[in-house]
């Protein structure tokens, strides 16, 4: 089977033209509708197909901290489990090179009726680890997670933000030679934010490929050694971090409906990351404004909104 | 196509089946005051009311050790599958989440029940020699068989009743309806003697019937199962191969469906 695709033999995930089909479920799929009008239930049976990933060719090597940027429903999340080999690709090929932790999801598999200490073990024994590895690494886990006091209570008493450091812990410290990370990190306080990121960093130096899927701007800016941007599916472009968010921020600002569309349902949330990316650092306050001139459509929308705001306040008041 | 590497152990595989089953297990009974006993009440119960009415008040002769001696293995049969077929939809977050051997989770509901009847047998044979019966020989070698082959007949049906229940979420209650019937057609609170000619075809499809018809031979008459027990055999294989094929089939798309 591989024979008709090249991958690379250096680079630690190879994607070949990779693609992952959903069929849209259609209402009468249940055992009734199919008992009661078979012919009906055959004909909706396949529904209509949507393609969340389409045909991305791409090569990540060791070593590399790797950040996918993208609109909501770009497909990142998907590309992400792609990866992880949690979804097939519909046509395609996925090779990976090296022992895959992930973390995709808050407290995936966490039994909030047991203990931290539990939890964690039995979080590592489905990542493939085995007990005693788990017990050996759980105090630095324990550790990292600032959960001293806490590990043995049940997790129901936990915080959400002393679920994603358990999670993060365990996945960081199961000595990954590859580390998927979907938008999770966000939960946490600044604090841990910033001590994820240093151990990314240090996981980084030796050797370990990092795949980030982020809307933390900043963080992309600051941490990845390269990133894609994805759009409806596709990788648009992959190149210098910098370069990327310029593309993604100049994308999110063009006058094109769609777009515009999009742009109006991921502006509310990028705000924040984007004028935090902004105040940060004055280069790419400069490119915003420059995106901006070149888009006055955009620049009048923006305009537009905050008067519109303003009104709204002032009646509020 | 995906070449991802997963890195397994045997020991990593028996270690998480192992853990499944024991949280499992301290999770049913967290907090009840009769603990692990609750495995040993109900099947208990149910033979006490239905020797009343069997044996008491109907007079069919039909005696508690042989009324136990069926419901035991039925228990264990009957809570595997009860356990197993939602194992699978109940734990979407983990199959979409985590990449690991999936099959652990029916195998650890089936695996918790067996540890509950394996502890629920001595009283079993404890109330069979209380009742009279002598310990044979006979059950060191037949009650290992029967256990053997019971296991890996509720391993192959957990599985595919678990498999198909993610596309078919209807059988998660035909298979409750299922079991009732499945309880009545086979010779648990009756012997296949009594059964009249023209439905003697019920047990010989019913993969069940001779290994219960077995627990009797081995535990009340300290004989080899009969003849009929190498049909039991052989659908126990046939469980066994339809649930592994339907599992590896289908477990690709379980986190795009679940």
């Amino acid at each position: 089977m591989s024979s008709e695709v090249t991958t690379s033999a250096e680079a630690a995930l190879s994607l070949r033209g990779v693609s992952r089909r959903y069929r849209f479920l259609e209402p009468g799929q249940e055992l009734k509708t199919t008992l009661l009008h078979p012919l009906r239930a055959w004909r909706r049976r396949k529904g209509k197909p949507f393609s969340a990933v389409r045909g991305v060719t791409l090569d990540i090597f060791p070593g590399e901290f790797f950040a996918i940027v993208g609109a909501n429903g770009s497909g990142k999340s998907t590309l992400l489990r792609l990866m992880a080999g949690l979804s097939r690709p519909s046509s395609g090929t996925v090779v990976a090179r090296g022992r895959i932790s992930t973390l995709l999801e808050l407290g995936s598999g966490f039994h909030p009726q047991v203990s931290g200490r539990e939890n964690a073990i039995l979080n590592g024994l489905l990542m493939g680890r085995t007990r005693a590895e788990m017990e050996a690494q759980l105090p630095r886990i324990i550790e990292f997670a600032g959960l001293q006091q806490f590990i043995d209570q049940p997790m129901r008493t936990y915080s959400s933000g002393m679920y994603v450091r358990l999670g993060f812990a365990i996945a960081a410290f199961l000595e990954p030679e590859i580390l998927l990370v979907d938008e999770v990190l966000a939960v946490g306080d600044a604090v841990f934010q910033e001590r994820c990121y240093e151990h990314i960093e240090g996981l980084r130096d030796r050797g370990v490929t990092v795949v980030m899927v982020s809307h933390d701007l900043a963080a992309v800016q600051r941490f990845a050694t390269r990133a894609a941007l994805m759009e409806r599916g596709r990788i648009v472009m992959v190149g210098e971090p910098a370069d990327v968010l310029d593309e993604h921020l100049g994308r999110l600002a063009k006058s094109s409906p769609e777009i515009m569309r999009a742009l109006d349902e991921a502006m509310e949330e990028q705000r924040e990351a984007i004028e935090d990316l902004i105040g940060r650092s004055p280069e790419a306050r400069a490119r915003f404004e420059r995106a901006l001139e070149r888009n006055p459509e955009f620049l009048r929308k923006m305009e537009e909104q905050q008067r519109a705001q303003a009104e709204a306040g002032e009646r509020h008041e | 196509m995906a070449v991802i590497p997963t890195h397994r152990s045997a020991r990593n595989g028996f270690e998480l089946l192992s853990a499944l089953t024991s949280r499992d297990l301290r999770l049913r009974y967290q907090g009840s005051i009769f603990g692990w006993a609750w495995s040993l009440i109900r099947p208990l119960a149910l033979g006490a009311v239905l020797s009343f009415a069997l044996g008491t008040v109907l007079q069919t002769g039909i005696t508690a050790s042989f009324l136990l001696t069926g419901l035991f293995p039925w228990f264990w049969f009957q809570g595997s599958i009860q356990g197993a077929t939602t194992t699978f939809v109940g734990n979407g977050g983990l199959l979409k989440k985590v990449r690991f051997p999936r099959a652990v989770l029916p195998l650890s509901i089936v695996l918790g029940s067996t540890l509950q009847f394996a502890l629920a047998l001595p009283v079993l044979a404890a109330f069979l020699i209380l009742d009279g019966y002598d310990p044979e020989p006979m059950w060191l070698v037949g009650v290992p068989l029967l256990f053997i082959v019971q296991l890996l007949l509720t391993c192959g049906v957990a599985l595919f009743i678990s498999t198909a229940t993610v596309f078919f979420r209807d059988l998660e209650h035909i298979t409750e309806v299922l079991l009732t019937l499945l309880f009545y057609s086979t010779p648990i609170i009756y012997s296949a003697d009594h059964l009249p000619e023209r439905y003697e075809w019920v047990i010989r499809i019913n993969p069940l019937a001779p290994v219960m018809e077995g627990w009797r031979a081995v535990l009340l008459e300290g004989e080899l199962p009969g003849a009929s027990f190498g049909i039991a055999v052989a659908l126990t294989g046939v469980a066994v191969a339809l649930g592994w094929w339907t599992f590896r089939r289908l477990e690709d798309a379980f986190a795009d469906v679940v």
